[in-house]
């Protein structure tokens, strides 16, 4: 493999692995804030002003 | 029955995705000129249409709260509830379109030599107003995020409408103007399109896969927004009666 065809393959690497890491960095993100939204609902149910 | 069918969505999905992936790395061919650098080709571009497709969501949910926002309150909260997602999945797709786009560009905007030492960015008609679209809708989170009082949804609903006017912009940049930016795939000219039949499936298999994804993360931003929209309304209601 010649040095062009290495870098080739790790900037494709580089792009699948980063559209990876936004997307699912984002999913968690959302899971996150959904799961404390629960709780401040439940918390919210529980002792009503 | 709600759970089976999140469930089943969610694996059709991880599926696509995983055969949008085998498409783009193990069956289409490599390119002639670009080689392997090419199959970013596969995710950049559905990325993009996604992008697109959820910024006119994004659009069509401002334009519905604006509309309904006086006499239909709770359809307006869920259209804004649309527009917030639309815009939100938007953005973190538009984000991969412009991470992944200089990583291509600048192994093929490439000066020469063994070490490659290619532009990562360029002003270029289509990638600036790319970047200005993006600039557009994370000033709307940011609006949304940090504004306060009656009117944020209103002002929010309207700066939405103007940035969406940038679309159009984008998708017809490099019909327009000639820059760096290759030539558009589809509806680009008579020599447009993609010939071989391999890439062209492995590029549909992605477009439904990224496409999946994408209405997966919307429709779980809409449900995390719509929960706080009710309990934001019913810690109204206990402050009025209490």
């Amino acid at each position: 493999m010649d040095t062009k065809a290495i870098l080739d393959h790790q900037f494709t690497v580089a792009a699948y692995a980063l559209t990876w890491a936004i997307q699912l960095g984002y999913l968690a993100w959302l899971g996150l804030r959904w799961r404390a939204q629960k709780r401040n609902a439940a918390r919210s149910a529980r002792n009503p002003r | 029955m709600k759970k089976f069918a999140l469930g089943l969505c969610a694996a059709v999905t991880v599926a696509l995705m995983a055969w949008g992936f085998y498409q783009a790395i193990y069956v289409a061919p490599d390119e002639q000129t670009m080689h392997e650098v090419q199959r970013i080709f596969y995710y950049h571009v559905p990325s993009a249409m996604v992008a697109f497709l959820f910024f006119a969501i994004s659009l069509t949910g401002s334009i519905c709260f604006l509309a309904f926002r006086r006499n239909h309150p709770e359809r307006a909260q869920a259209s804004d509830a649309w527009a917030l997602a639309g815009a939100e999945v938007g953005v973190v797709f538009c984000t991969v379109v412009l991470i992944t786009g200089p990583l291509w560009g600048h192994r093929v905007w490439w000066g020469g030599g063994d070490w490659g030492h290619g532009t990562w960015w360029t002003w270029d008609p289509r990638l600036t107003t790319t970047l200005v679209l993006w600039l557009i809708y994370v000033s709307y989170l940011l609006l949304r995020r940090f504004a306060a009082g009656p009117q944020v949804q209103a002002l929010a609903a309207v700066l939405n409408i103007f940035g969406a006017l940038d679309v159009p912009i984008v998708y017809m940049s490099n019909r327009w103007w000639r820059g760096a930016h290759p030539a558009p795939v589809f509806g680009g000219g008579p020599d447009s399109g993609i010939k071989d039949p391999a890439m062209l499936h492995a590029f549909y298999w992605n477009i439904a896969a990224w496409l999946a994804w994408g209405l997966l993360l919307l429709a779980l931003r809409y449900h995390v927004e719509r929960q706080r929209q009710r309990l934001a309304a019913q810690q109204a209601q206990e402050a009025i009666e209490a």
